[in-house]
């Protein structure tokens, strides 16, 4: 069962690094939403997984999970409204071609 | 005794994420991208409280506090982004 | 049902069945949080909840994306179903995280940004909610805004614009959720939804 959680976090914390990095390496600013709007949804919603395993059933583990539920429904509402935002202030999106 | 170990190594990590965040935060260019490195911050930071939590002991009240703290965030993101919503670019 | 309700406005769901649903969702939040068994908290948390739920049924009363005098419940819809459907929704998230974790760590990083549209017209705007959402989390793809009906989606690459909106038909994902939704029928119908 630790296992299990110590599996999970380390998971968890590769998913939030990558989109750290993604966030800092990519070119515009629509593509580092991909990076924030996926990788920390995923990375954080595993990391508290793996907590609330390693804690077992209790309050602590029940609340955790309602924190995963928040997250997974309000990340991609909070990059949906700044991409709209962006999109209606007229932020232009990168391309290719203008390389 | 291991598994604090490991959560004192994650926390370390996630800090080190945060610190580059900053660097995002700081450089722009334009003021959604401040606002996402902040969004990110402010994930990670769920986090590095309900680490901190299970490693002085007191879960039950990080994971209180950490919920606020979700909640808090989220509705600042979008109260700012509305906010800023066809307010134009000015610092791009 | 209400006196400031207009007569023609017409209501898919029933109030009541809503009323109680928010009701024991919020005192389930509420045992959640603070924990407590004694009888004195139970009491003071079933009657907050009781008011929240009294004083929240006009928000929560939601206006036809269709633009007719309708309206529907934000706690309508196929629980099971829509239970279902985030379980499957998941296994794509994981799918998106990896294909992120590549683009991110490639050293040439092989995107190809886009804007697409599309148009999905549904009535509810529950459906609405739940296709962007998905949107965002599945791969490669981000929705940027959303108006009477026609969605504006970042992709990054080819292949995620393609899967999304293919060379003809629907994409997957729309196709899902309007089945979900039953969008297809009340469009047909006129509205009709028990």
């Amino acid at each position: 069962m630790k296992i299990l959680a110590v599996l999970f976090l380390l998971a968890g914390f590769f998913f939030t690094a990558v989109a750290a990095i993604g966030v800092l390496r990519f070119p515009d600013f629509y593509t580092r939403l991909h990076a924030s709007g996926k990788g920390d949804t995923l990375g954080i919603a595993l990391s508290l997984i793996g907590l609330a395993i390693y804690e077992g059933f209790s309050l602590v583990s029940l609340k955790l999970m309602f924190i995963v539920i928040f997250i997974f429904l309000a990340n991609p509402i909070g990059t949906h409204v700044l991409a709209r935002a962006a999109f209606r202030s007229g932020v232009k999106p990168w391309t290719k071609k203008g390389e | 005794m291991t598994i604090d170990n490991l959560f004192v190594a994650l926390v370390v990590g996630l800090v080190i994420l945060v610190m580059l965040m900053m660097i995002r935060v700081f450089q722009g260019p334009t003021v959604y991208d401040r606002l996402n490195g902040l969004g990110v911050i402010g994930t990670d930071a769920i986090l590095v409280l309900v680490l901190l939590g299970f490693l002085s002991g007191r879960a039950d009240m990080y994971v209180d506090i950490a919920i606020s703290y979700a909640i808090l965030g989220f509705i600042s993101l979008v109260v700012i982004a509305k906010y800023l919503e066809g307010k134009g670019d000015s610092d791009v | 049902m209400n006196k400031n309700a207009d007569k023609k406005t017409k209501i898919n769901g029933s109030e009541l069945l809503q009323f109680i649903v928010l009701t024991i969702t919020l005192f389930g939040f509420w045992l959640i949080l603070s924990g407590m068994m004694k009888t004195k908290f139970l009491i003071i948390g079933f009657g907050t909840s009781l008011v929240t739920a009294w004083f929240t049924r006009s928000l929560l009363r939601l206006p036809s994306a269709a633009g007719q005098n309708e309206a529907f419940l934000a706690f309508h819809f196929p629980y099971l179903k829509y239970l279902t459907y985030w379980l499957w929704l998941l296994g794509e998230v994981v799918k998106a995280n990896i294909d992120v974790v590549k683009l991110v760590l490639d050293p040439k990083m092989p995107i190809n940004p886009q804007i697409i549209t599309f148009k999905k017209p549904m009535a509810n705007p529950i459906a609405h909610v739940t296709l962007a959402n998905s949107i965002t989390l599945t791969p490669g793809t981000v929705t940027i805004d959303l108006e009477d009906g026609v969605y504006y989606v970042h992709a990054i690459t080819d292949e995620a614009a393609r899967s999304l909106v293919p060379e003809e038909g629907e994409g997957d994902m729309p196709r899902r959720v309007a089945c979900l939704f039953h969008e297809q029928e009340t469009v047909a119908r006129g509205g009709e939804m028990s």
